[in-house]
């Protein structure tokens, strides 16, 4: 278990009458225990520019759907930028939680409400011959021979950037599953039944699929000008 | 112009390979300045007995005036039973849960009307939280307002 505390300092001599000094020390624990948390992502440094201002683009800090909801997780987001205009403006979904200008930093909960993936099922069937090709999220698979079952597997067996799969040994069937809640993902379905190469009457239809919904509580950051701006960043969880 | 300036520091020798041993500084100012922030609720303390949610921070209703000036917030779970939190939510998008001696500091621009912060503790036995907020702007209502407000 490892120990891990947070301390703030508020202070100010000049701001109330009677002087402003407030310190809190937290010891970082799993939800609802007395036990550590033991992960984090480590502090993380990024400058974002664009080619212009229309171009800027918001950054997707943290996906809700890489973590657990409703837990001890907390985020540390801090501007480093010098200039006293430019800020980043923080987003939980679509929320505008404020804005970092220059030097500030933020220490907050987060709990990371995903949404659903999109899964589909893929069914290998009819006669396929060693060679036949089926290509998936720019993914090709490559019949070694033409058991079903073999095949499946080597669709298993790849690595495919926005989904992942799930396969039982000696079926033909692969389940996929979306890397991220998202609720436009059909479109990706379609091109899966189209990119079937086979010499043989092989299909590799889609049996069933559900749409997924797009989660609830990515945490984005937008920076309000183009030129280089420069944030650290830090999710400590469960 | 008051200097107001808040600190973290996150230390642990245990989490990650290296020592983890964060720390940072700065003053708060208003939106876009250098200027300090010169206006406070205070520290206040509650202690709440039902799980209702509650407005911390009530919503804005003339964003016009507010809109983007800078604002800082503080909540503290003062509990020191483990398992009890307080939900917190700007608007009606939740942040996180703070659970028993947690602390937050963020910011809080209220770029869109009826923007409020509210929280909702998860037991009804008693729970003590701390909060305040440093700001830049914030409309007061004229106690003949008869205007109601809901969430956007």
């Amino acid at each position: 278990m490892a120990t891990t505390t947070a301390t703030i300092t508020l202070s100010s001599s000049d701001l109330l009458s009677n002087e402003l000094a407030l310190s809190t020390t937290s010891t970082l624990t799993t939800a609802g225990t007395s036990t550590g948390v033991t992960q984090a992502s480590g502090l993380s440094r990024k400058t974002t520019s664009a080619a212009s201002a229309a171009a800027i683009q918001a950054v997707n800090l943290y996906r809700a759907g890489d973590y657990t909801a409703d837990k001890a997780n907390k985020v540390y987001i801090k501007n480093t930028s010098t200039t006293a205009s430019e800020y980043f403006t923080v987003h939980i979904d679509q929320e505008e939680i404020g804005r970092l200008y220059a030097g500030d930093w933020m220490f907050m909960p987060w709990n990371a409400t995903s949404g659903t993936k999109a899964v589909f099922t893929v069914t290998f069937a009819s006669t396929w011959a060693a060679g036949d090709t089926w290509e998936f999220d720019g993914i090709t698979m490559t019949a070694a021979n033409s058991t079903l079952a073999d095949i499946a597997a080597q669709v298993d067996a790849l690595n495919y950037p926005n989904w992942t799969t799930t396969y039982v040994a000696t079926e033909a069937t692969i389940i996929f599953s979306a890397r991220y809640a998202s609720s436009a993902s059909e479109e990706v379905w379609v091109t899966a039944d189209g990119t079937l190469n086979t010499a043989g009457s092989g299909t590799a239809n889609i049996s069933s699929a559900a749409v997924g919904s797009k989660s609830e509580s990515d945490i984005t950051i937008r920076p309000s000008v183009h030129t280089d701006m420069t944030y650290e960043a830090m999710l400590i969880h469960e | 112009m008051a200097t107001t300036t808040a600190s973290l520091t996150i230390t642990s020798s245990d989490l990650v390979g290296d020592a983890l041993s964060l720390s940072t500084t700065n003053n708060v100012y208003k939106a876009g300045t250098t200027t300090g922030l010169e206006q406070t609720t205070g520290i206040a303390s509650v202690y709440l007995t039902a799980t209702t949610q509650i407005d911390l921070f009530n919503p804005v209703r003339t964003a016009a005036a507010d809109a983007g000036k800078n604002s800082w917030i503080y909540i503290c779970n003062n509990s020191e039973d483990e398992t009890e939190y307080a939900t917190i939510k700007i608007s009606n998008q939740t942040v996180g849960r703070l659970y028993a001696g947690d602390f937050m500091w963020m910011p809080w621009n209220r770029s869109a009307r009826f923007v409020d912060v509210s929280l909702t503790p998860s037991v009804a036995t008693g729970m003590r939280i701390e909060y305040g907020l440093f700001y830049e702007s914030l409309e007061h209502l004229a106690s003949t307002d008869a205007r109601t407000f809901q969430d956007e």
